[in-house]
């Protein structure tokens, strides 16, 4: 199984306000919705392994780290975010990060 | 073309996914039973949403800008019509709880400059719960308690107008001098009743009305707890009331103590206060704020004690206090009267390092969705090697394949 980890993105928050939209709506059952989800899982991991390929560097300061469940939380202040084309400052970021590992659950379709 | 997808590869990579997903899940969806068309429903939803967040740049470009215009001329005309129709339709929430004033204020306050003053009287046939009538039940008790309130404030200031809404509750709209304009909340309007009228006309018939006046008010105005506490500042300073000369000392003094409370505590705070106040001790209004940052406070026989036994803090805890604060009467005096500043702040406020309540009201949370190769630490120096991941900065969203960071901690 894919990680869920993307589900919390513009993309996948919007994903699930539609699907909530359609339950409410009772023009999908909360099941197909949770199917739909995984797929989006797996759509958005395949992708992001295959199609994207830019590299971007940060610097900041670290406010706080946890490491729970093998996933990383850090709270990083004044970071910049620097790749080729541009740069991006913000005040405060929260970066999560789920084991890259391959522990064989991204399989590529 | 070309060049604005290899610029930006998120529309492109979201429409692959977008794409994606609908055709794995058009299986699903007839294995259910459910018709193709929910399934373009769907993918609409999820597009139109992701074009409204404007996280991605360029996502439908032509489809986009058009569509946007479309749903911002279409979400202007509906709040201008919600705008006009709201003062009819909030009244009805009368156990709305406080935190919403200020939104159905602002609306309140729209309405008025949208709408030129539209409300129509209504007579007082029509009033449902509302208690706080000042104008038109002319041969009650209350009447003399309106006069003397309206008396007390209006005069002197520059255009001056009285919304009522369908609930029959007054508002004042008063256009001060800096063109802005401010809508007088009633329940202020009752605190200076309880300064006003003692001091003007017959204290013992005045009393009583101000408690009946107060008493199902505090239930009866969802919209209107003390957001806006400026205009009365204005309307004192510009009244001309000679007989009041007196109470517009003290009304001034309580507004910009009730100001400076409003605008460090929350609206339902003040409005617990001025309730709370208004129940115990109805009959010494006189300073009843201002002596909280005032040094009035330390006279305790002839004014109303806002601290101690009088603490509005909380009704329940009040016996206890008394006896704790009898005890640091002397502290307190020591102190500066530290502790005895204003009661909506939490004592000692200063003294809280709160990084994460301002941070938390900003819009964008910052988040980066990823997945770590490396996470290497030595000493306090971090170095961070991640990949595959989903950058939401200032509310655009970035992707990348691979990030290599270092922090300090």
């Amino acid at each position: 199984m894919a990680y869920q980890l993307y589900r919390n993105t513009t993309l996948g928050n919007s994903l699930q306000e539609s699907l909530d939209e359609l339950i409410q709506t009772q023009q999908i059952t909360p099941q197909l919705a949770l199917q739909v989800l995984l797929q989006f899982d797996k759509a958005i991991n395949t992708a992001l392994a295959n199609r994207v390929r830019n590299r971007v560097n940060f610097r900041g300061s670290l406010n706080t780290y946890r490491f729970c469940d093998n996933v990383w939380t850090f709270v990083l202040n004044d970071v910049e975010f620097r790749e080729v084309t541009d740069l991006v400052k913000v005040d405060k970021v929260k970066i999560v990060a789920c084991d890259g590992k391959n522990t064989g659950s991204n399989a590529p379709e | 073309m070309a060049s604005s997808a290899n610029s930006n590869p998120v529309p492109k990579l979201y429409r692959s996914v977008i794409d994606d997903v609908i055709n794995e899940v058009r299986e699903l969806f007839l294995d259910e039973g459910v018709d193709e068309q929910v399934l373009m429903e769907l993918r609409t939803l999820w597009e139109n949403k992701l074009m409204q967040s404007k996280a991605v740049e360029g996502f439908h470009t032509e489809e986009q800008q058009a569509l946007q215009a479309q749903q911002q001329q279409a979400q202007q005309v509906q709040q201008s019509q919600q705008q006009a129709q709201h003062p009819v339709i909030l009244p009805p929430q009368q156990q709305a709880p406080q935190q919403q004033v200020i939104v159905q204020d602002q609306k309140i306050i729209q309405a008025v400059n949208a709408t030129g003053m539209r409300f129509q009287p209504r007579g007082p046939q029509s009033m449902c719960d509302s208690p706080f009538v000042f104008v038109h039940q002319p041969a009650t008790e209350r009447s003399a308690a309106a006069t003397a309130a309206t008396l007390a404030l209006p005069t002197g200031v520059g255009p001056y107008q009285q919304l009522i809404t369908s609930q029959g509750q007054i508002l004042q709209v008063v256009r001060a001098a800096n063109g802005a304009q401010y809508i007088i909340q009633p329940q202020q309007q009752m605190v200076l009743q309880q300064q006003v009228l003692p001091q003007m006309q017959q204290g013992g018939v005045q009393a009583p009305v101000i408690q009946q006046v107060l008493a199902p008010l505090q239930g009866g105005i969802p919209q209107q707890t003390g957001v806006i506490i400026q205009p009365q500042q204005i309307v004192l300073a510009g009244n001309k009331v000679q007989q009041n000369a007196q109470v517009m000392q003290t009304a001034t003094m309580q507004t910009a103590t009730m100001q400076t409370a409003t605008m460090q505590t929350q609206p339902g705070q003040v409005a617990a206060q001025l309730q709370v106040q208004a129940q115990p001790q109805p009959q010494q209004p006189q300073q009843q704020q201002a002596a909280q940052q005032q040094p009035v406070q330390q006279q305790p026989p002839m004014m109303l004690q806002v601290d101690g036994a009088g603490d509005t803090s909380s009704e329940e805890d009040e016996e206890e206090e008394d006896e704790y604060d009898e005890d640091e009467d002397e502290d307190k005096d020591k102190d500066g009267g530290e502790d005895g500043q204003v009661e909506e702040e939490p004592l000692n406020s200063g003294d809280d390092v709160s990084d994460e309540e301002d941070q938390e009201l900003f819009d964008t949370e910052n988040v980066v969705v990823c997945q770590y190769d490396k996470i290497h630490r030595s000493k306090n120096k971090w170095k961070f090697t991640l990949k595959d991941g989903i950058m939401n900065l200032n509310g655009r969203d970035y992707v990348f394949s691979k990030a290599i960071g270092d922090a300090e901690w």
